[in-house]
């Protein structure tokens, strides 16, 4: 297995990884417009994925460029500066307080997050598929 | 009295202060003893409690308590909280023995208590004889409460409706005894006639001629109304006014009369009681069309002779309709002036009351969509006289007229009927909830092309003054709620079918079972018929349940105070602790006890934490001192917080001795953050209150904070940071505490800065309160008389605690957003750890759906445990016509509420991007409404005009909306500290309109000149003078002028006042030697001194909140900084940042010209 099929092996990995974190958000996001959870236990459940997951996709970004994926890398590129400039204003987390007020931006971002994350997906499952065939 | 300038001989009392009649102050000499209200009003000396004057210390000024009475200290205070909360309950109107009271009259026809007695006394044979027994008699109930003396005479003559009334009119007494329609008879009897005018000219029988039924006439109003009687007896030739004055009282049915005999129909559209079986539409359909034809057509259009006698009846009629159902529903004779215009509003007030004939088919035409302008639609009656374009007022030019800021909202004007009772008070008291507009349109698109923000202005828990009618209270634990919706009963549902299932009026489910609760018409206990049609919630909009446990996930909690109080050198410095510890001593008695239940603790803080032990054998407090600030602990598991009543000794020794134990220290560290962590973890299992009092910056461990101001920030887009949360520990700590029902209050006292942004976090999540005190030393006796003012108050207010606020509103609109001190706990739920008095929810309302009802209603659910223990939910519903004309939508529409609503979200938009942002939101809303109402409802819908028109209702909403962006709170310029801002950003979101508006655009009054009864004691309390423009061209030289804002009292002295005014008022040989900024105005024996004390304790008196307005002195030519401040209030005139009020005036009018609406 080339070095290639490996490095989008583990993309195919983390993205589908990331694809589940992003699911869970959108369900609990639409579990709070329904009233089956309050935004305190939202706040808390989410935000302990909120780091990790931009952390995760940062990393991966990083692979992409020490291994030259340079279509893979500027895919990703944008995404992992709109997470450092959430976090150096420090909106990155859920603000239970506010979370009504912002439930609309909130939702918006996960959909088109996990939009992302589906085409990364499907993208990568196709770079690997390709790079095993190319080796055998 | 006149200085320099002379009295107007014709100037007239304030009519400003007429809305304001039920607050009536009286100062304490009148009652002595009667009334422990404020310190203002005792004994004698009205403006000067504060000076300790005899030289007494400043510190230890003592709050106002009733040293002396312990018993009676636990006493409702009037001016508090009203005669509703308990402790008394032999007294207790609401407890059940006054209940069985109050209800066997009713039930058994006896005797007749004063409300209630209105009641026919219909004897329970006949109504089972009648097969009905939810036959429901003549809906007098509480309506006639107000008017009960002029009603008793009727009473005295049962059984002979003509019997002793001379002034009866014939057809009345002519009625034939009815033997079958008596369902029908009990309500449309006397309305028949009336609503069939053409009827009666016609000399025809009296179409309703089976209707009075003795039994039932005898409580039938037409005796009681002889005074109106007398004034009708100049048109003899009208009988069919006269009875509709008389009926006016009982909201008939309009539809019913026109149909003249009882028919199957006529029953139908008797809907409040006969109408079970027949469902609601029909009633509209099939009866309403009819009742057009002959009754209003008959009434109004082709005659014009009974229309001119008409238009006056109702103006006498007016007063006591008005005056019967408080100022929401009517507004007394607003302007019986001869112009076309005004007199157009003024009629149909009138006639509304009379059971709006013309409102009735409206409903219909509403219904079938049939255009906007039509004759027949509620306000389209307004309309086809031109109505809308008949109260345009023209702004430029003019001054405004500010005494019509203190007038009542615009009618809502609902269809006959709609309310199952016909209580006046089936509709909400604006004082509690009111809406911005008070026509719904009915559906968004016509919203949007208002552009008039929607939304609900609620302060449920308000305070009930003296004069006050406090919230009545369902004690029986029926709560019938509808099983889909939730919604409470309330005055609009419908019952169907008998009276066995009702329909909800949200949700328009039918409610069966379990849902109609069998004791709505038997008592159990008591083994008697009970009338459903007297029980509260049927008949009032506010309303208070007892709930039972269901509603309680746990036993109600006690109340629970936590004092944590900064004990490091600037606070021993300015006097803070000695103040706080002074009023805490001595609001002991007051506080809320009913039980012996409420617990109190104290904690102080430096650069440690201590405890107090106050539960121990030896009677001294015990100090705990915990220095670990990174996890702090509880020293001890108990005791920390004890039972006020048990341990009140060692309470009273540690804070008389809390003073001196600090007043050595050095310690600048104040660890407020650990503070607050190991309070809440002592209150948390219970639940209650921690009132924070915060005299410097926290600087240790968690939640320390940084001096951040920094000037070059302020005036700058950038400043909006300053206004946000500097730290994320206290927002966590507030969701936290509202998790456990824990409330924070804070009182920042700031000689530098306080970070008011992020400590006023706290109470904002929690359902607390903010009081701010700069520059505060208590050496100043007028500084720590307004602490220890607030603080009492404060912290003897009965409070509601562990409370969940939810509004409901009709298919097809959803609440959006929420403004006020709270914590959104879902979609619509608000939790509210503690709900204060008067502290008011801003809520604005969207649509999910094109609205298809004539009626939208709003019901605000409050579940609260009282502060005598009890788990209650306050109910309060509001009911909307629906309309489909723009026109009506503009005249509806409440400035008052529309400001308060703008305030809040200009405040949010504030904080959380940018002030230029929420200052261009505001001017663009104004010009929007003012472009929106030149397109379509003036002559010029399209280029430019000379003039900006808008219609009388929202004339003083560019004057508001000027007032925010003049006020501190929004005020451009790197002047002001972010601390005041804050601050004025918080009074802006929790201040009831009431105290708002005046914050806004305070009053002004002139005094050297004022009218010889003001400050006097009139017959609505102290006479006020009359509130001015506020524009320094009133100013005057030699005068003295008084301008408060509900938080600061200003006396400006111009610098020719004479000696002799100087002499009378100060008590000083001339100008110079008056001492300018706070003060306390001396009590002399001058009439002009104890007037102006007089105006000054109303002042501080007339509104509901606990804040005490401090009053300052400011010369013409004194500390320059006083006098600015002075001058900005005056928000017509140019401020540099701020156009002038008529320079806005120009600048909305050219952006109304150059835009497109």
């Amino acid at each position: 297995m080339s070095a290639e099929a490996m490095v989008f092996l583990f993309g195919v990995i983390v993205g589908a990884a990331l694809l589940f974190v992003k699911v869970f958000f959108v369900i609990l996001i639409s579990d709070l417009e329904v009233d089956y959870i309050n935004p305190i236990e939202l706040c808390n459940k989410l935000n302990q994925f909120v780091l990790p997951e931009m952390f995760v996709h940062a990393f991966l970004s990083f692979i992409f460029l020490i291994s030259g994926q340079w279509i893979a890398t500027a895919w990703n590129l944008p995404l992992v500066a709109y997470n450092a400039n959430k976090v150096m204003n420090g909106k990155h987390m859920f603000d239970a307080t506010e979370i009504f007020r912002t439930l609309g931006q909130h939702k918006k971002e996960c959909f088109i997050k996990l939009g992302f994350y589906l085409l990364s997906f499907f993208y990568y499952l196709y770079r690997m598929i390709l790079a095993l065939v190319n080796d055998s | 009295m006149a200085y320099p300038q002379p009295t107007t001989p014709t100037m007239r009392p304030a009519p400003a202060q007429a809305p304001h009649p039920g607050q009536g102050f009286r100062p304490q000499q009148q009652h002595p003893g009667q009334q422990q209200q404020q310190y203002p009003s005792r004994p004698g000396t009205p403006g000067q409690q504060g000076g300790p004057p005899g030289g007494v210390p400043p510190m230890g000024y003592r709050p106002p308590v009733n040293g002396g009475h312990p018993g009676q200290n636990f006493a409702p205070r009037p001016g508090m909280n009203g005669p509703g909360p308990r402790p008394p309950h032999p007294q207790d109107p609401n407890s059940p023995m006054y209940q069985q009271q109050m209800r066997r009259p009713s039930a058994g026809g006896a005797s007749l208590p004063p409300s209630p007695s209105m009641r026919p006394p219909m004897p329970i044979g006949s109504q089972m004889q009648n097969g009905s027994p939810l036959q429901r008699p003549p809906p007098l109930g509480g309506a006639q409460r107000a008017q009960s003396p002029m009603m008793r005479p009727a009473m005295v003559q049962p059984g002979s409706p003509g019997m002793g009334r001379p002034f009866q009119s014939p057809q009345i007494q002519a009625r034939p005894p009815p033997q079958q329609f008596m369902g029908q008879g009990q309500n449309t009897a006397p309305g028949s006639p009336a609503m069939n005018p053409m009827g009666y000219n016609a000399g025809g029988p009296p179409p309703n001629g089976s209707i009075g039924h003795p039994g039932q006439n005898q409580s039938q109003p037409p005796t009681p109304k002889m005074p109106f009687q007398q004034q009708q007896q100049q048109h003899p030739s009208q009988p069919p006014l006269q009875q509709q004055q008389q009926q006016q009282p009982q909201f008939q049915d309009p539809g019913v009369p026109a149909l003249g005999p009882p028919t199957p129909v006529a029953g139908g559209s008797h809907k409040p009681k006969r109408m079970y079986p027949t469902a609601q539409p029909e009633a509209f359909q099939e009866n309403a069309p009819s009742a057009y034809d002959s009754g209003f057509n008959g009434g109004f259009q082709p005659a014009p002779v009974p229309g001119a006698p008409a238009a006056q009846g109702f103006g006498g009629n007016q007063m006591p309709s008005g005056g019967q159902q408080g100022s929401q529903f009517f507004v007394p004779g607003e302007k019986p002036s001869p112009n076309f215009g005004q007199a157009v509003p003024a009629y149909q007030q009138g006639l509304q009351p009379l059971a709006g004939q013309p409102l009735q088919p409206n409903v219909n035409q509403l219904t079938n969509q049939m255009g906007d302008m039509n004759v027949g639609s509620g306000y389209g009656f307004n309309n086809a006289q031109g109505g809308a374009s008949l109260s345009t007022v023209a702004l430029m030019g003019v001054a405004p007229k500010v005494l019509d800021l203190e007038s009542p909202p615009p009618t809502i004007n609902l269809p006959a009927n709609s309310s199952i009772t016909q209580s006046p008070h089936a509709n909400c008291d604006p004082s509690y909830k009111r809406s911005t507009l008070n026509a719904i349109p009915n559906d968004s698109n016509l919203l949007k092309k208002s552009r008039l923000p929607f939304g609900l202005v609620i302060t449920p828990y308000r305070s009930v003054k003296e004069g006050d009618e406090p919230v009545p209270v369902v004690t029986d634990a029926i709560i019938a709620r509808c099983r889909r919706c939730r919604t409470y009963i309330n005055p609009f549902v419908k019952f169907v079918e008998g009276g066995q299932r009702w329909k909800c009026n949200m949700c328009f489910t039918l409610n069966e079972g379990k849902f109609v609760p069998s004791s709505f018409d038997y008592d159990t206990q008591t083994q008697q018929p009970v009338d459903r049609w007297q029980r509260k919630e049927l008949n009032h909009a506010v309303v208070e349940y007892i709930a039972p446990t269901e509603y309680m996930v746990r036993p109600p909690q006690p109340l629970v105070y936590l004092f944590v109080i900064d004990v490091s050198y600037p606070a021993i410095q300015c006097g803070m602790v000695a103040t706080a510890a002074t009023t805490i001593l001595e609001s002991l008695d007051r506080i809320p006890n009913d039980e012996g239940r409420t617990k109190i603790g104290i904690i102080t803080v430096d650069s440690s934490i201590h405890f107090y032990n106050l539960n121990n054998e030896s009677g001294e407090p015990k100090m705990l001192v915990v220095s670990d600030l990174e996890d702090p602990f509880l020293p001890q598991p108990e005791d920390l917080l004890c039972n006020l009543s048990e341990c009140r000794p060692t309470l009273e020794a540690l804070l008389n001795r809390m003073n001196d134990m600090f007043k050595d220290t050095q310690n600048v560290g104040n660890a407020l953050g650990p503070a607050l962590q190991s309070a809440y973890k002592l209150v948390s299992p219970i639940g209650g209150k921690i009132l924070c009092l915060q005299a410097s910056l926290p600087n240790l461990e968690a939640g320390a904070l940084k001096m951040r101001e920094d000037p070059k920030l302020l005036g700058t887009s950038k400043e909006s940071t300053l206004l946000q949360s500097a730290s994320s520990f206290y927002k966590t700590l507030a969701i936290d505490c509202s998790k456990s029902q824990v409330c924070v209050d804070m009182f920042l006292f700031g000689s530098q800065y306080s970070d008011v942004a992020t400590l006023s976090c706290l109470p904002r999540f929690t359902g607390g309160n903010t009081f701010f005190y700069p520059a505060f030393t208590a050496a100043k006796s007028e500084d720590a008389l307004k602490f220890a003012h607030e603080l009492a108050e404060f912290v003897s207010q009965r409070i509601a605690l562990e409370a969940v606020m939810r509004v409901r509103a009709s298919k097809g609109l959803r609440m959006s957003a929420f403004y006020g001190n709270f914590f959104v706990r879902s979609t619509d739920l608000l939790s509210l750890p503690n709900v204060p008095r008067d502290q008011s929810y801003s809520i604005e309302v969207s649509y999910e759906d094109n609205l298809h009802i004539p009626i939208v209603c709003f019901q605000t659910a409050l579940l609260h445990t009282s502060s005598s223990g009890e788990r209650r939910i306050r109910v309060l519903t509001l009911a909307i016509p629906v309309t489909t004309s723009l026109s009506d939508v503009y005249l509806s529409a409440d400035q008052v509420a529309i400001a308060t609503l703008l305030a809040n979200k200009a405040v949010e938009r504030g904080m959380n991007s940018k002030l230029d942002d929420a200052r261009d939101a505001l001017t663009n809303k104004c010009v929007d409404i003012l472009g929106v109402y030149k397109t379509h409802m003036t002559a010029s819908s399209s280029g430019a005009t000379p003039n900006l028109q808008i219609c009388d209702n929202l004339k003083l909403l560019p004057l508001l909306t000027l007032g925010m962006l003049k006020h501190v709170a929004l005020r451009g310029g790197s002047q002001i500290p972010s601390d005041l801002r804050s601050y004025a950003m918080h009074l802006f979101s929790t201040l009831p309109s009431q105290c708002l508006i005046p914050y806004i655009h305070p009053n002004f009054y002139s005094l050297h000149n004022m009218p010889e009864n003001c400050g006097t004691i009139g017959q609505s309390g102290i006479e006020m003078p009359t509130a001015m423009n506020l524009s320094s061209e009133r100013l005057e030289r030699g005068g003295l002028f008084m301008l408060e804002d509900s938080q600061n009292i200003f006396l400006w002295i111009g610098r020719d006042a004479v000696p002799q005014l100087c002499l009378d008022l100060f008590g000083v040989p001339n100008y110079e030697s008056i001492r300018g900024g706070k003060t306390t105005l001396p009590t002399l024996e001058s009439d002009f001194n104890q007037r102006v004390n007089l105006i000054v304790a109303k002042t501080r008196e007339m509104r509901r909140s606990s804040y005490y307005p401090q009053l300052y002195v400011i010369k013409e030519d004194g500390d320059p900084a006083l006098r600015l401040w002075f001058l900005s209030h005056l928000i017509e005139d140019r401020a540099e940042p701020v156009m002038s009020y008529h320079q806005y005036l120009g600048h909305l009018k050219d952006k109304v010209n150059s835009g497109s609406f």
